[in-house]
């Protein structure tokens, strides 16, 4: 029952080398989760405003949030790069252009795959997609992301447990009558009254950010919907043909759950690979995050990608009539290689 | 939606930004590295072609270079045949010819020399015939008669002929 245990016991004895660093790394693990300092985990699923542009704390019309400095940084870093890579572009490409020719081809023919039809028109946004989120999301995992901030000014209980209901500001700590914690901890860098805001968020991590490029994918999907189908496009979600009038229903329920679907999946991925960290560092600042770490890079690659291939893919769905789906299925029965029946011997 | 933190200023805000990044992107980088790909795929295209071409021109300069190579080494065996041939003819003629000329050196000599012995004969029998006339003359002690004399001369000589 317990060979697995006798067989680690000998492993163990076999590699005293492998045991020692186990051993060391787990004891530094422990130790450290008590000796190192650690503030409490900020989590907010809401952008926090650094000062705001126009309006104030009263009536904020249009604050400064902390995604948009990594939202800055992505654009002059992406943008940056683009220029970079194509200011002098030779036959024989070398370098940086090399590397740059090399994505946008991969993806031209990834979303060829998808789409032939639409790809040279969709590829722009398609593409866009893919390299900002990437860009931003792995600009979020950077260290000192969600840990170097300012204090700002605690507004007081009232928002913390209405905001914890709806999954805002969460602190793990006891709050005293006034709503300021009453047991500040002394490893926290602001003052008592006063939090941590980051100055750094990744856009993926803000609702404006994962909606608003949402929204640009919806419509552009719907567009070029419309443009390929003119009025048979409505007809897909709205008709008298039978069982068909039932499922275009649905079919229209399900186009209009695309656009936040495509937001929250961004943002529950990204947010949840955020608090996952924090939180983990929290616990056990040593070792431990850094397989996690690892995981929520494999995440941030893989979200950027999936938004991107869910657009083109999105686009073929949006622009393939449902008389055209029938006939490819009726194609794809007509290219079944036919039978051939031998006839019987006859005797 | 605000509980969420989602604020329209800040959800235009985006809006707005990520359209700045797809238009610059597609300024910057789609458009050039497209339309880069695009014309080294001609350019290799058009490079595979002149390349077929250049070795279509290859095969056919080869072709053209054996066909004058075989039609030189033709000419060749037929001026080589064609100077063996007047050679033998020339060797014949010559041969033909060297013999006529042995033969008519021959001949003359022949002729030559029959006319040295028919002109010694001559001078021979003249000579004899001075001798025998003087001989019998002095034999027979006798003159004879001028016209017995010729008579007697010429029996000698056809006698000297007959032997």
């Amino acid at each position: 029952m317990f060979s697995w245990l006798s067989r680690l016991r000998n492993y163990l004895l076999a590699h005293p080398r492998t045991t020692i660093l186990v051993t060391v790394v787990a004891a530094v693990t422990i130790v450290s989760t008590y000796c190192i300092p650690t503030g409490e985990p900020h989590v907010e699923v809401k952008a926090e405003p650094l000062f705001y542009i126009i309006g104030s704390a009263e009536n904020p019309f249009f604050p400064f949030v902390n995604s948009f400095t990594i939202m800055l940084i992505a654009d002059v870093l992406v943008i940056g790069l683009a220029f970079w890579a194509t200011r002098n572009m030779q036959m024989v490409p070398r370098g940086l252009q090399n590397i740059v020719e090399m994505t946008i081809e991969a993806l031209y023919n990834l979303f060829s795959t998808i789409n032939r039809t639409y790809v040279a028109r969709a590829f722009p946004l398609a593409a866009t997609l893919f390299l900002y989120v990437l860009a931003c999301n792995l600009l979020g995992l950077i260290p000192g992301v969600g840990s170097i901030g300012v204090c700002h000014e605690y507004h007081g209980s009232e928002s913390v447990e209405g905001e914890a209901a709806a999954g805002g500001i969460f602190f793990m700590r006891a709050e005293g009558e006034e709503g300021a914690p009453a047991d500040p901890n002394p490893y926290d860098t602001c003052p008592p009254g006063e939090i941590l805001v980051p100055l750094f968020r990744t856009p993926s991590a803000d609702l404006n950010f994962t909606f608003g490029i949402a929204t640009i994918a919806w419509v552009y999907i719907e567009y070029l919907g419309f443009k390929s189908l003119g009025r048979g496009y409505l007809r897909k979600f709205f008709n008298t043909n039978g069982i068909m009038s039932v499922v275009g229903i649905f079919e229209f329920i399900g186009e209009l759950v695309k656009l936040p679907a495509f937001a929250f999946r961004l943002f529950g991925n990204i947010f949840a690979g955020e608090v996952v960290l924090v939180v983990l560092a929290f616990l056990i600042p040593l070792f431990l995050p850094m397989p996690l770490y690892v995981f929520e890079l494999f995440v941030a690659f893989i979200q950027a990608f999936i938004f991107a291939v869910l657009t083109m893919a999105f686009i073929t769905v949006a622009t393939t009539g449902h008389e055209e789906e029938h006939a490819e299925e009726h194609d794809d029965h007509a290219t079944y290689p036919q039978r051939e029946i031998e006839p019987e011997p006859q005797h | 939606m605000e509980a969420l933190g989602i604020n329209f200023n800040l959800f235009l805000a985006q809006v707005i930004n990520f359209g700045v990044v797809v238009g610059a992107l597609f300024y910057l980088l789609y458009k050039p590295v497209l339309k880069m790909l695009r014309d080294r795929t001609e350019r290799i295209e058009q490079s595979l072609q002149e390349s077929d071409q250049v070795q279509e021109q290859l095969d056919n300069a080869r072709r053209d270079y054996d066909a004058e190579i075989a039609r030189a080494r033709q000419e060749a065996a037929t001026i080589l045949s064609q100077a063996q041939e007047r050679a033998r003819s020339q060797e014949t003629e010559i041969v033909s010819q060297a013999r006529q000329d042995a033969d008519r050196i021959r001949t003359e000599a022949r002729e030559q020399a029959e006319q040295e012995r028919d002109q010694m004969l001559r001078e021979v029998k003249d000579q004899v015939a001075g001798l025998v006339t003087m001989t019998a003359s002095r034999v027979l002690q006798a003159e004879l008669a001028a016209q017995g004399h010729d008579r007697l001369i010429n029996e000698s000589l056809e006698a000297l002929g007959r032997q």
